[in-house]
């Protein structure tokens, strides 16, 4: 299919790029130290926009769990979706509590406190951890699907309990400088735009990193169809070249082209 | 395919989650979900108290940290109540007159006379984020900011 599809698809590829470039260079030389965090401080243009981009994924998570639980749109491809938005999520919460680790320690003076946001957080990272784990869990295509989706969307409540917790409880993290309740940002000038820059360029990543997944989710979708066309063919007594007999199908192999493409 | 190997495998991890989870919420949360008290709170609750371990926050008070043989002592303030620390130990970087702080420790004894015996300071910062003021004439609006906040925290 597609020339204009991949195109674009490089086109996002190469923005993202540029977009982290620039903002690996406001982030330390444009933006001044913090008044009283000194350097410290431009942690924070990496951490927020991670926690950001971790939030999205699960936010797409249970967008797309939705999709397939409704059943005027039910199809498995919401279901890879899901997936492969929940394994970059996992990946960048646990980011994002190593980079506030490494920030906490200068700032706060400890790696690790039990303060609700922390906690929350690492809640977040265990139960869609979980999630991936119960996908993994064998079962007829739908009824995986659908135990997925109802724990996608189970799991996706932490999100605004994270955000909130620093609202709700004392906490020693310190409350949202820009989303608080007065949405009355606490940053100014180049600072701000670093951070509003970072959070443009993780969300250009999460776009890149989602598309990348999901082509290569569809794919392994498709070599476990081949491998269990074999192992029918074997059992049949039929000689099982792997790929010849399905390729004939050829109904579930729309994506030659990509494969081709993918080696060039 | 990991159709049967793989089977126990994913069971376990999803095990290991839930467990995780659970001492998360259970040993950790529930039991934090004050992280700390001010200082009005911690001399109400003073007698009940005794010597517990908790965590209590305030702001320093300028000019009231003194350097002595084995750590920090000073005075730590929510604007109404005022209560002495002592400090076991290096403070960290941050630490300095006006800082908002949360300090883990316990009276040191049931008496009312009696200070806060610390052996960890934590720098509470705010979400207010500026470059350090210019010295001198006209300094930028964000750096009037900055001064202005950490007036307001003093």
């Amino acid at each position: 299919m597609t020339g204009w599809r991949s195109r674009l698809g490089q086109l996002t590829d190469l923005a993202t790029v540029g977009a982290l470039g620039t903002l690996g260079y406001l982030a330390l030389v444009v933006a001044p130290p913090d008044a009283v965090q000194g350097d410290a401080q431009r942690l924070m243009y990496l951490h927020v926009p991670v926690a950001w981009l971790a939030y999205l994924s699960f936010g797409v998570t249970a967008l797309a769990s939705l999709l397939y639980l409704v059943p005027a749109t039910r199809s498995l491809r919401w279901d890879l979706l899901a997936g492969a938005s929940a394994e970059i999520g996992v990946v960048f919460t646990g980011l994002t509590i190593l980079l506030g680790s490494i920030w906490a320690r200068p700032v706060w003076g400890v790696w690790w406190t039990w303060d609700a946001r922390l906690v929350t957080t690492a809640v977040l990272f265990f139960l869609f951890l979980g999630y991936l784990a119960l996908r993994q869990v064998p079962a007829a295509p739908h009824v995986r699907a659908r135990r997925a989706a109802v724990a996608g969307l189970v799991a996706v409540t932490d999100v605004p309990v994270v955000h909130l917790s620093v609202i709700w409880w004392r906490t020693l993290h310190q409350q949202p400088t820009v989303l608080n309740p007065e949405l009355n940002p606490q940053i100014h000038g180049v600072m701000a735009t670093t951070l509003l820059w970072g959070v443009v360029a993780f969300t250009l990543l999460y776009v890149t990193l989602l598309r990348h997944r999901y082509r290569l989710a569809g794919l392994e979708e498709q070599r476990e169809e081949l491998l269990l066309h074999q192992a029918v063919l074997e059992r049949r007594g039929i000689a099982a070249d792997p790929l010849v007999p399905v390729l004939s199908d050829a109904q579930s192999l729309p994506d030659t082209q990509t494969l081709s493409e993918a080696q060039r | 395919m990991h159709l049967r190997h793989g089977l126990a495998r994913w069971w376990v991890l999803l095990g290991i989650c839930a467990a995780a989870i659970a001492w998360l919420v259970v040993g950790g949360l529930a039991s934090n979900i004050v992280y700390f008290r001010t200082a009005s709170e911690a001399q109400a609750d003073r007698v009940h108290d005794a010597t517990h371990v908790f965590r209590l926050a305030g702001a320093v008070v300028p000019n009231s940290v003194q350097a002595v043989a084995d750590g920090v002592d000073f005075q730590l303030t929510d604007g109404h109540v005022t209560i002495p620390v002592h400090h076991r130990g290096d403070p960290p970087e941050l630490f300095r007159p006006g800082a908002p702080v949360v300090v883990e420790g316990h009276w040191d004894s049931p008496a009312s006379s009696a200070f806060f015996a610390s052996d960890r300071i934590l720098i509470k910062h705010g979400s207010e984020y500026s470059p350090p003021p210019v010295p001198g004439q006209n300094a930028p609006a964000n750096a009037g900011q900055a001064n202005a906040t950490q007036a307001a925290r003093r």
